[in-house]
């Protein structure tokens, strides 16, 4: 197969050089992000702009980890316990719910589907007070929990109609050997067809912590105290508060996606199969 | 007991699978939706919020948005925004994917590292294109200037044509990559042979590309479409952070409107009646998402 | 903490689960969805009824059996929480009865808290919020009627009146300030330039102090209350109202501003910049005068200490005006009233409102501590004087549908998208649909 297919390397130089061009045009915005970060504000301001910084500044991060009410190591943490909690709930209910729509032929199942496509629909300012009344009626207002109830909401719908492509593409023998081996449906279900959907399950379980991670609105409306917020929260406030500021809002903004670049590098097989067989016919 | 065991008829244990997760979403978001229903019929504003007779008043609300000049200004930047970013992302997407499905040794790492954009907070990501954007100290202007492109700083988030551009910008450059990777998989699943035998009937590569790539990329095509076009439409967070709606309300979305006149004009029912118009349309194009991908299932 | 997150995960589950029990012998998804939405929306009305008796305000281990009493604000300056939390602690120290705790919650999030905070009765015992959106949370019936619990008779009119609503008394003014101009001593005096006192000296100074790197004058001219705080006194110099803009007067304020962005002595950046980032360019040099508040004065002298500039008087078109900002303490009802009045009692009295109108740079609302409240070359005595010119916004409950139409049409004309004259009767036309 691959020897007909293979490039001459004059191509595959050419080819790699566009893209290393490409690669570098893209990712222009994370490098600035980046070095505006290590930069004085003085620099910032600079004319003609510094591509790379001249005095390194490192005040902007070391600051974040002075202050009391916006530490950047507490709201990581908070970031990462909600993005947690709301993982496991979506894994826990969209891997059964994905397979039931995927294998199940049920009445009312398309009608099922529409509305977990709507779930997502929804604008924010829909949810906010309505899930507010709930979670005050829970007792967990102001807690890490209604973040993770709220956020859960977002990972469940997509991850349904993720997963539903890689059940449906599970062929129905294998199943059925599970019952003549005395399964049932649930046994079946849970030793047969979820090891074999574990890449699925991944994906779901990296996008809904993606989801949760990058959640702005409800962190900061279900959770009052500053030091139990989100980073992301922590980004808007330093918005307001910083203004024009812009080495320290850079500096959280790095922080920020640090996760998300170490949740990349060891998952990107998954993610690139997840995000495939969200759209495509399994 | 009888009853028990007819519900457990194969195709109706499915039901029980499903059931969990959609009673989740039905308490935490089915809630709302109805009374996000009810309130955009009623009379709502700050002085019978908490107390005070709520007045049915039907369509009211409804009639008022469509003499409402920000509203019809959202819905038509909504569908403008939505549109323009589409196109745009598809298309960088798509050429990018016919690049990296050619097996040059860069290929595959380099088109991972390309969905990092699509990872990120969409909050990181309005911040640093505010940054990027920005009149004196932004980077963007400065390149221009130094390709003699323009001799005067260009004001993109203060004047209004501009500050949409700047959006779309920040838009497509996350919508790039998810693109990319979808359209890169149904490549991928298009039979070799087909492209074999096309160049021996003497078809040149826009041919090829018309008569085969397009036709078997229709099912990946309408589905990229139809999910961009919902995560596109219902955007919030961008805007809000990168202009608010500014300047002069010439960037608002029906979803930042919706939630200016709920949260700080205090015009709740109003706020509601914007928000269901966005539902309304949403829930058409995911109709259509649902036919698209069922369709050919034997049911 | 960890725990109890546990738990209640484990409960939502077991919640899950056992309706899913439920389901297999009634099968009906549609009974046991309605009677969910029913539930929620039954204990949302219970819980309005009844008023909030059960205060789910974080454990206070310190005090034993001290009663709590919350308070949220939205002052992000640091100095500001300090004092505040200051004499919160004084005032625990100080009784056994209450427990004041205080929470910021950021200016752009405050609205948003409140009516959602109202809709769920789930509110703090005290507000300290914005002057002119006070008559809205009293039309939605969160504050409490607090006539004849404080003598307001020496407060400063214009604030008293912010607070009151039909005669009655719904909030104590905190303090008070207003806007006047700011210039670079250094700067007028290089480009040989008097104080400007009228709009025609203004454009005159602001074109001579505009430089490659330095525009005139700069005032925050962002689209919501805050730019309409900035603008107004522009507006209420020509001798126009904030409710009737489209006549010669208005036109002439609108005109004027566009002029400014015309002539490149200000820059359209204004839309996009908050007060605090207008102080932080004038303090960076990059703007010789601008309009702002005397809450800047403390952090100017700390981040610019060899910075050399003074306050004078907006200049005036035909009368000079200001407008009177600062925020008022609301006693939210159904919650710890007696505490928060206790708290109030103790915060209003005249030791503690010098010590915070110090830290803040604000004046006092009490007249009678405001004019003995700075030295004569105070750089806040130029605000004391302003104070007279100063008028507030409102009070109406529907101020902010106003204040959109006022900041919308300033916005419409520095951005070049409309004419005064279109700007000024579009507002006009707003302003008329909400007050009749």
């Amino acid at each position: 197969m691959d020897e007909e297919k293979r490039l001459t390397r004059k191509k595959n130089i050419l080819l790699s050089v566009v893209s290393v061009v490409i690669l570098c045009i893209l990712l222009f915005p994370l490098y600035w992000a980046l070095i505006t970060s290590l930069k004085t504000e003085q620099e910032i301001f600079r004319n003609p702009p510094t591509f790379y910084p001249h005095v390194l500044n490192s005040k902007s991060y070391a600051a974040q980890v002075e202050t009391g009410d916006f530490n950047m190591f507490r709201s990581f943490a908070n970031s990462f316990l909600i993005s947690v909690g709301a993982t496991v709930i979506a894994v826990l209910l969209a891997v059964p719910a994905s397979y039931g729509i995927a294998k199940y032929h049920f009445k009312g199942r398309k009608i099922m589907l529409l509305s977990f496509l709507v779930t997502q629909m929804l604008p924010v300012s829909v949810l906010l007070t309505p899930m507010f009344i709930m979670f005050k009626n829970m007792h967990v207002y102001n807690t890490w929990v209604a973040a993770v109830l709220a956020d859960a909401t977002i990972g469940i719908p997509f991850s349904v109609l993720i997963l539903k492509n890689y059940f449906s593409s599970i062929p129905k023998d294998l199943e059925e050997a599970a019952y003549l081996d005395g399964c049932n449906k649930f046994t079946a279900f849970i030793r047969i067809l979820i090891p074999i959907a574990k890449p699925g399950v991944m994906v779901c379980a990296i996008f809904s912590f993606l989801y949760a991670w990058g959640d702005l609105a409800y962190g900061m409306t279900f959770i009052l105290d500053q030091e139990k917020r989100p980073i992301t929260a922590g980004i808007f406030n330093f918005m307001g508060q910083y203004g024009t500021k812009w080495s320290y809002l850079t500096a959280f903004a790095v922080v920020t996606i640090i996760p998300v670049a170490l949740i990349f590098i060891f998952m990107q097989k998954y993610i690139v199969s997840g995000m495939t067989s969200g759209a495509v016919k399994g | 007991m009888k009853k028990i065991k007819k519900m457990f008829r194969y195709e109706n244990v499915g039901i029980l699978f499903v059931f969990p997760a959609f009673l989740y979403m039905l308490v935490f978001v089915g809630y709302p939706i109805i009374r996000n229903i009810i309130l955009s019929f009623q009379d709502v504003g700050a002085g019978n919020l908490v107390r005070g007779t709520k007045n049915f008043i039907m369509f009211d609300n409804y009639l008022e948005l469509f003499k409402d000049s920000v509203f019809k200004t959202s819905l038509s930047n909504t569908l403008k925004y939505t549109i323009l970013c589409l196109i745009f992302q598809f298309m960088i997407g798509f050429l990018l994917a016919l690049c990296f499905n050619q097996r040059f040794t860069l290929a595959k790492p380099i088109r991972g590292i390309l969905l990092v954009p699509w990872m990120i907070p969409v909050t990181v990501t309005a911040l640093m294109f505010k940054l990027l954007f920005a009149t004196d100290i932004g980077v963007i202007n400065f390149i221009l200037r130094s390709l003699d492109l323009i001799n005067k700083n260009i004001e993109w988030l203060t004047t209004p044509g501009t500050a949409m551009f700047a959006l779309i910008c920040a838009n497509v450059w996350i919508g790039i990559p998810f693109n990319m990777i979808l359209i890169s998989t149904g490549l991928t699943t298009i039979p070799k042979e087909l492209y074999e035998s096309a160049s021996i009937d003497g078809a040149n590569k826009v041919q090829t590309f018309f008569n085969i790539t397009l036709p078997l990329l229709k099912p990946t095509i309408e589905s990229v479409l139809i999910l961009g076009f919902i995560y596109t439409f219902k955007v919030y967070d961008l805007v809000y952070v990168m202009t608010s709606g500014g300047p002069v309300n010439s960037t608002h979305m029906l979803s930042t409107y919706s939630y200016k006149l709920s949260f700080e004009m205090f015009k709740y029912s109003k706020g509601s009646a914007v928000a269901n118009v966005l539902l309304a349309i949403l829930l058409v194009v995911g109709i259509s998402y649902i036919k698209v991908t069922t369709s050919g299932e034997e049911e | 903490m960890k725990r109890k997150k546990i738990i209640a995960l484990f409960a939502v589950l077991a919640m899950t689960a056992s309706l899913v029990a439920g389901c297999g012998s009634s099968g009906n998804t549609g009974d046991s969805a309605a009677s969910v939405d029913e539930g929620t929306t039954a204990g949302e009305e219970a819980s309005v009824n009844e008023g909030s008796e059960e205060e789910p305000a974080p454990e206070t281990e310190s005090s034993g059996d001290a009663e709590a009493v919350t308070i949220w604000y939205y002052w992000e300056t640091e100095g500001h929480q300090v004092a505040l939390d200051q004499v919160i602690q004084e005032y625990n120290a100080s009784q056994g009865n209450y427990e004041v705790t205080a929470k910021y919650v950021p200016f752009a999030d405050f609205k948003k808290q409140l009516s959602i905070g109202a809709s769920a009765d789930e509110l703090p015992d005290i507000a300290i919020l914005d002057s002119p959106d006070h008559a809205s949370y009293v039309e939605m019936g969160i504050f409490e009627d607090i006539t004849g619990k404080f003598d307001v008779g020496n407060y400063y009119e214009g604030t008293v009146n912010s607070c009151t609503v039909d005669g009655k008394l719904y909030g104590v003014p905190f303090g008070v300030n207003c806007l006047a101009l700011y210039y670079n001593e250094d700067m007028l005096s290089e480009a040989g330039c008097e104080v400007p006192t009228t709009w025609d000296e203004l454009m005159a100074t602001a074109k001579a102090l505009t430089t490659d790197s330095v525009t005139g004058l700069a005032l925050c001219s962002v689209q919501n209350e805050e730019g309409t705080f900035n603008f107004v006194p522009w507006l209420w110099s020509t001798g126009a109202t904030s409710y009737d803009i489209n006549n010669e007067n208005g036109i002439r304020a609108l005109s004027f501003i566009q002029s400014l962005i015309n002539e490149g002595v200000m820059s359209k950046e204004c839309i996009n910049w908050t007060q605090g980032d207008v102080m932080n360019q004038f303090i960076a040099g990059n703007v010789a005068m601008m309009e702002n508040g005397p809450w800047q004065i403390p952090t100017m002298q700390s981040e610019a200490p060899d910075l050399n500039w003074k306050v004078t008087l907006i200049p005036k078109d035909t009368d000079y005006s200001s407008v009177l900002g600062g925020e008022n303490y609301a006693v939210i009802n159904g919650g710890n009233v007696e505490g928060a009045l206790d708290f109030l009692t103790y915060a209003t009295s005249e030791e503690k409102v010098k010590f915070m109108m110090d830290k803040f740079g604000y004046i006092s609302a009490d007249k009678t501590i405001a004019e003995n409240q700075f030295e004569a070359d105070s750089p806040y005595q130029p605000f004391v004087e302003e104070l007279n010119y100063a008028m507030p916004r409102g009070p109406l409950a529907e101020w902010p549908s106003v204040s959109d139409a006022i900041s919308l049409a300033f916005n419409q004309v520095i951005t070049g998208t409309a004419t005064p004259e279109d700007a000024a009767a579009q507002a006009q036309a707003t302003i008329d649909g909400i007050v009749k």
